[in-house]
């Protein structure tokens, strides 16, 4: 579904992202960790298109990025780091203004607009000006967004940042549906990213670990748990072993 | 293409829901009322003092085109430099600042449709600014009968220059995230282009550029004062439209050029 080939990021010398490769099947939920400026928001600009690689390949649904930008586009959703959320827009008028965006055949936006309504609970909100809403609200329209076109793929930049407790748990059990639906809706391939241990271990099955802009894990949560270790020791024990290793971007 | 219309059809409707829209129609409204006025109480002043000066032959020449609509329009369009950067500094610089350019830019669209949509929401705005002003000659009908075709010709230069200047500010707020950088840059590019006819009459003024006459008819060629007051004039010639034409279209491919760049800084 999701094929990361050799993936490279320079800023000017900075080497953001090297070599980063991975492939994701079909209703995988991968877990995207690391510590702050590891790489993963630029990993993962580049799977969505809003960055073009220095190096490598990015494939979605069998189209490469770069060389078929726009059917790649359509097959993914992305909800960024902020949600992409014009203030003076109500949410219906926002979800309807990005279904149009994202080609969704005029006959079919109303049901693809109230579907997503519905699954991110926003009915209620719906005549809602988005600048009025509080933050877990927003989120839920970033993540709205991000599904009202069904798209096999879902790419989630920290969806749970700055939520509090309750909010965390309704994402993530939002998250948790969307990549094991009930009958008929669509199932959504996902990656996402966090820098909270907990928030892996209840969504997803798979951890890709990247650290100083290098893939360092990549492996079923169930594997890197066994023997009794927590999350978190494997991911002190990885991003601590580079730290004393020569680092790859100097 | 079919994204143009949707872009377009979201910039004008936050346009009409933020006060924005409103503030700059109000006191648009009031500049063009006030410059109106004035040209016509100088006008009539002009006609009472050459009554009195018994100087019928020049009394006869006089025209509403060339004494009342010709100074307002050439009034508006000097309003026109500071009211449009107004307009477009958030066409781009907004998107950036809200994020919202992570949205348009991992959505099947191109980046020419993003631009002409925007360009479009910002020209549809500077149409009604233009009915605006159409309106106060439109009352000299009322009492007078100025030429219908000379009158148009103005119009149509207010609102080509206008467009130009729209594509100028697009360009300005392609370049930053921040709308106040947008706005100065803008206003600045369009007050150098307007004034660059003033540098060529230094030139053929005999001044420091005496000597380069080409270069004289060059800046006047480029500054946008000089197209305008030829429509004001009622001369619609090919090179006036062809002149607007280029202007609009390569600032737009700038703002596309700028928009892409970012991508691969």
């Amino acid at each position: 579904m999701i094929a990361a080939k050799h993936l490279s990021k320079r800023y000017g010398d900075l080497l953001a992202v090297h070599d980063v490769s991975f492939d994701v099947a079909k209703g995988e939920v991968v877990g995207f960790l690391g510590p702050n400026g590891a790489g993963k928001t630029t990993t993962m600009r580049i799977l969505t298109g809003f960055l073009p690689p220095s190096d490598g390949q990015a494939v979605i649904d069998g189209h490469d990025m770069f060389e078929d930008p726009l059917a790649a586009r359509r097959s993914v959703g992305y909800l960024p780091e902020s949600p992409p959320l014009y203030p003076e827009m109500d949410v219906q008028g926002y979800l309807t203004f990005v279904a149009k965006l994202k080609d969704v055949p005029r006959k079919e936006r109303r049901e693809a607009v109230s579907r997503a309504l519905e699954r991110c609970g926003l009915k209620d909100v719906r005549r809602r000006v988005i600048g009025a809403l509080s933050k877990g609200f927003r989120q839920r329209v970033g993540l709205a967004q991000a599904i009202v076109h069904s798209p096999p793929v879902l790419i989630l930049d920290e969806p749970t940042i700055g939520l509090d407790p309750i909010q965390i748990r309704e994402i993530r059990g939002l998250i948790a549906d969307l990549a094991s639906p009930k009958g008929g809706e669509t199932q959504h391939t996902v990656i996402l990213s966090t820098h909270i241990l907990p928030e892996v271990e209840a969504i997803c099955r798979r951890v890709i670990l990247i650290h100083r802009g290098s893939k360092v894990v990549d492996s079923p949560l169930s594997e890197l748990t066994q023997g009794g270790r927590s999350l978190e020791q494997v991911f002190a024990q990885q991003t601590a072993r580079d730290l004393a290793a020569p680092a790859e971007s100097a | 293409m079919k994204h143009v219309g949707t872009i377009a059809g979201r910039e004008l409707k936050s346009l009409f829901v933020s006060p924005v829209a409103y503030v700059v129609l109000t006191l648009f409204s009031v500049l063009a009322g006030f410059f109106f006025l004035s040209s016509v109480l100088q006008f009539t002043e002009y006609v009472i003092r050459l009554q009195q000066f018994q100087l019928l032959d020049q009394l006869r020449e006089l025209n509403l085109n060339d004494q009342v609509i010709a100074p307002f329009l050439g009034v508006m369009s000097v309003v026109l430099l500071f009211v449009i950067p107004g307009i477009t500094m958030g066409l781009f610089a907004a998107e950036k600042a809200n994020g919202t350019d992570e949205l348009l830019l991992t959505s099947p669209l191109t980046i020419w449709e993003i631009v002409l949509g925007k360009y479009l929401a910002a020209a549809a705005f500077v149409m009604i600014l233009v009915a605006m002003v159409a309106l106060f000659p439109g009352l000299l009908f009322l009492y007078g009968n100025p030429e219908v075709p000379k009158t148009v010709a103005g119009l149509l230069g207010l609102f080509l220059v206008g467009l130009a200047y729209t594509a100028i500010g697009a360009f300005a707020s392609s370049l930053t995230r921040s709308q106040v950088i947008a706005f100065v840059l803008a206003f600045v590019l369009l007050l150098l282009l307007w004034m660059l006819s003033f540098l060529a009459d230094l030139g053929a003024a005999g001044g420091t550029m005496g000597s380069a006459n080409n270069l004289s008819a060059f800046l006047r060629y480029l500054s946008s004062s000089d197209h305008f007051e030829q429509l004001v004039k009622g001369l619609i010639d090919t090179t006036d439209l062809v002149y607007f034409a280029i202007l609009i279209g390569s600032f737009l491919l700038l703002a596309k050029a700028a928009i892409e760049s970012v991508r691969w800084r």
